[in-house]
């Protein structure tokens, strides 16, 4: 029985277009699952339809092994974390914190107890009796997750949830919600457009895409063996190279095929190009700390690479790349991804 | 920069006097004797007061004003807030069509509904009584209006978190956004009590007891009575005024500090 169940899920808003297509997954029970896709493709509609903030077109919706489409928000026992938290304004953070608690009948002193525990955990403690407005953009996201903890649901949903916090903050709170889920063993589907969040947060991640599931697998399936251009090209910094098969040197496989190669799979050498090799201008190099990424422009187009500072190419002698075609990807001009043989 | 600080404080200053001249004059009036007003001196005097409470039974008058607009304003407030909450935030069949004429019930008159409400309370045989006084006035289509705007101000992930929160509908409306709507609830509370309180004409319909008379009713009865020679006693009347006015600024005071207040901030970044 998985956790969550999806089967053939369809929504349009009022009859406008169809933003989820026919849209399955199961979700075990303890998974933390990364929702990724770019802006718009349909992640926080699937979220809602989840909760049940938004209902079905078409399809079914299994929590917990039973059909939960026409459930409620309030009857279906989820947590949900919101992009701009939601935070009650006229409550304080213990209040806005133990509020789920008392509208299930906990006593107050439990309520506050509990209240406590989590703001603990959470290092609000000296903030419990704020309110959300004189808290900063950090603490308001704490003081969400925390409302959300509380309850012990077995199923937290959270959308976006550090998208408005300052980089700094979203790489200290991605660790903490990282240990949360270890700490609380909750079945998590979090919602971001950002790729390194979903691959390292996640035990599998789902990649949408204009209201289609891509792909639904472990951050290193999608990594290593994505199952479409576009999920090969959203994953991964710097982007996937995309070139055309037929001026690769040493390619012979069929025609109209694109070749998928990483950066790490790139080396950039001066001189004359070895057998493979592929020849190259050197556009723009961007300047990262220890390595230098490198924007080349080649007969099969445009390619970007990592490279060691101390490996740097000197002189303006030419310049060639060379192919790992060992971890070369292929894909159709549809865009799916083919196995040569 | 000093000088039109303290210049746009005079003026206001002056302004303000200017409203309440009528009001100051008619309290300073209304501690007089009527001989002394009539003959032109000062004389002061609690008579007045005293006439109006035990003479013309001001007192009974004043509980019935309390009675029948606290009443309006608070039904009303709990009628056109649940309305406007459903408005703002559910999607029904017919919802724009009854929203619309909520709306227009805006450009009816209270003078065209008069009869037909005279017609039906007569009927039901709620004439002469509290609940004549008061049914009438709970539907308020213009509070509701109000109420609806000023919600849909109100983010709807507010709710949504609610619900998640395990709130039911009537939750959600009564710990959420009642508190934050707080400042538009108590606007629109003393807007509604202070019309109900300056109700003339509906009272004067549905009400022929004596008992059941409000301050206005009361008020303009005094007209009648003359100290003398034709003349009306404006010194009883001006005391009979005050007493109508004054629980109202008391109100105002209690209430004031709600009234405008950004209490949203925070809620969502
Ligand atoms: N309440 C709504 N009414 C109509 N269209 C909506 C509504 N919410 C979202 N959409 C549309 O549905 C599509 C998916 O939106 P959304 O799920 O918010 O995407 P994402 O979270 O991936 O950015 C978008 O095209 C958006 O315009
Ligand atoms: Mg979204």
């Amino acid at each position: 029985m998985s956790a969550i169940a999806l089967r053939n899920v369809r929504k349009a808003y009022h009859g406008g277009p169809t933003v989820l297509h026919d849209l399955s997954m199961a979700i075990e029970a303890g998974e933390f699952i990364v929702i990724v896709g770019p802006s718009g493709c349909g992640k926080s509609t699937l979220l809602r339809l989840i909760a049940g903030l938004e209902r079905a077109d078409g399809g079914d919706i299994e929590i917990g092994g039973t059909r939960a489409n026409d459930l409620p928000p309030q009857d279906r026992d989820i947590a949900m974390i919101f992009q701009n938290y939601a935070l009650y304004p006229h409550m304080s953070v213990r209040e806005n914190i133990a509020f789920g608690l008392e509208l299930r009948g906990v006593p107050k002193r439990e309520r506050n107890a509990r209240a406590e525990s989590v703001a603990g955990m959470l290092q609000l403690d000296p903030y419990l009796e704020r309110k959300p407005g004189a808290l900063s953009g950090g603490q308001r996201q704490r003081v969400a997750m925390g409302r959300a903890m509380a309850r012990k649901s077995s199923i937290f949903l959270m959308d976006e949830p550090l998208s408005n916090l300052d980089n700094a903050l979203r790489i200290a709170m991605r660790t903490e919600v990282k240990e949360l889920h270890r700490q609380l063993g909750a079945t998590m589907v979090y919602v971001t457009h950002d790729q390194t969040e979903a691959l390292s947060l996640a035990d599998r991640i789902a990649v949408m895409k204009d209201g289609h599931l891509l792909q639904f697998d472990t951050p290193e399936a999608i990594y290593d063996r994505p199952a479409h251009r576009f999920v090969a090209g959203f994953l991964g910094v710097p982007p996937m190279n995309f070139l055309s098969a037929k001026a690769v040197p040493g390619y012979s496989g069929p025609e109209g095929l694109t070749i998928g190669l990483r950066p790490e799979h790139l080396s950039i050498h001066a001189g004359e190009p070895a057998a493979n090799g592929l020849g190259v201008r050197l556009l723009l190099s961007e300047m990262t700390g220890a390595t230098v990424i490198l924007h080349c422009e080649s007969a099969a187009g445009r390619i970007t690479l990592n490279c060691a500072r101390k490996d740097m190419p000197q002189g303006s002698d030419a310049l060639w790349v060379n192919l790992e075609l060992s971890h070369a990807l292929y894909f159709d001009e549809d865009g799916k991804r083919v196995e040569l043989s | 920069m000093k000088l039109r600080q303290n210049a746009t404080t005079a003026l206001a200053l002056v302004a303000g006097l200017l409203f309440l001249s009528p009001v100051l004059y008619s309290i300073w009036m209304s501690f007089q004797t009527a001989q002394s007003y009539y003959r032109g001196g000062f004389e002061f005097s609690l008579g007045n007061y005293g006439t109006a409470v035990t003479k013309f039974n001001f007192a009974r008058y004043l509980v019935n004003s309390i009675i029948v607009s606290g009443m309006v304003t608070l039904v009303g407030l709990a009628v056109s807030t649940t309305a406007a909450f459903a408005f703002a935030r559910f999607d029904f069949k017919g919802r724009d069509l009854l929203f619309g004429i909520t709306v227009a019930t805006l450009m009816i008159p209270s003078h065209i509904t008069l009869i037909p409400n005279y017609l039906t309370l007569a009927r039901v045989g709620l004439l002469d009584t509290y609940a004549g006084l008061i049914l009438p006035a709970i539907s308020n289509g213009f509070a509701a209006f109000f109420l609806r705007q000023y919600i849909r101000g109100i983010p709807r992930a507010l709710d949504e978190a609610a619900y998640m929160d395990g709130a039911r509908p009537l939750q959600v409306l009564w710990r959420v956004i009642v508190p934050i709507s707080r400042p538009a609830i108590f606007s629109m509370g003393l807007y509604i009590f202070l019309g109900e309180w300056n109700n003339y004409i509906w009272p004067l319909v549905a009400v022929g007891k004596e008992d059941l008379y409000t301050l206005q009713l009361g008020l303009a009865r005094l007209y009648s009575v003359n100290p003398g020679e034709g003349l009306i006693d404006w010194p009883l009347v001006m005391a009979a005024s005050t007493i109508t006015i004054l629980p109202v600024l008391f109100g105002f005071f209690l209430v004031e500090r709600h009234l405008v207040r950004g209490i949203t901030m925070g809620a969502v970044k």
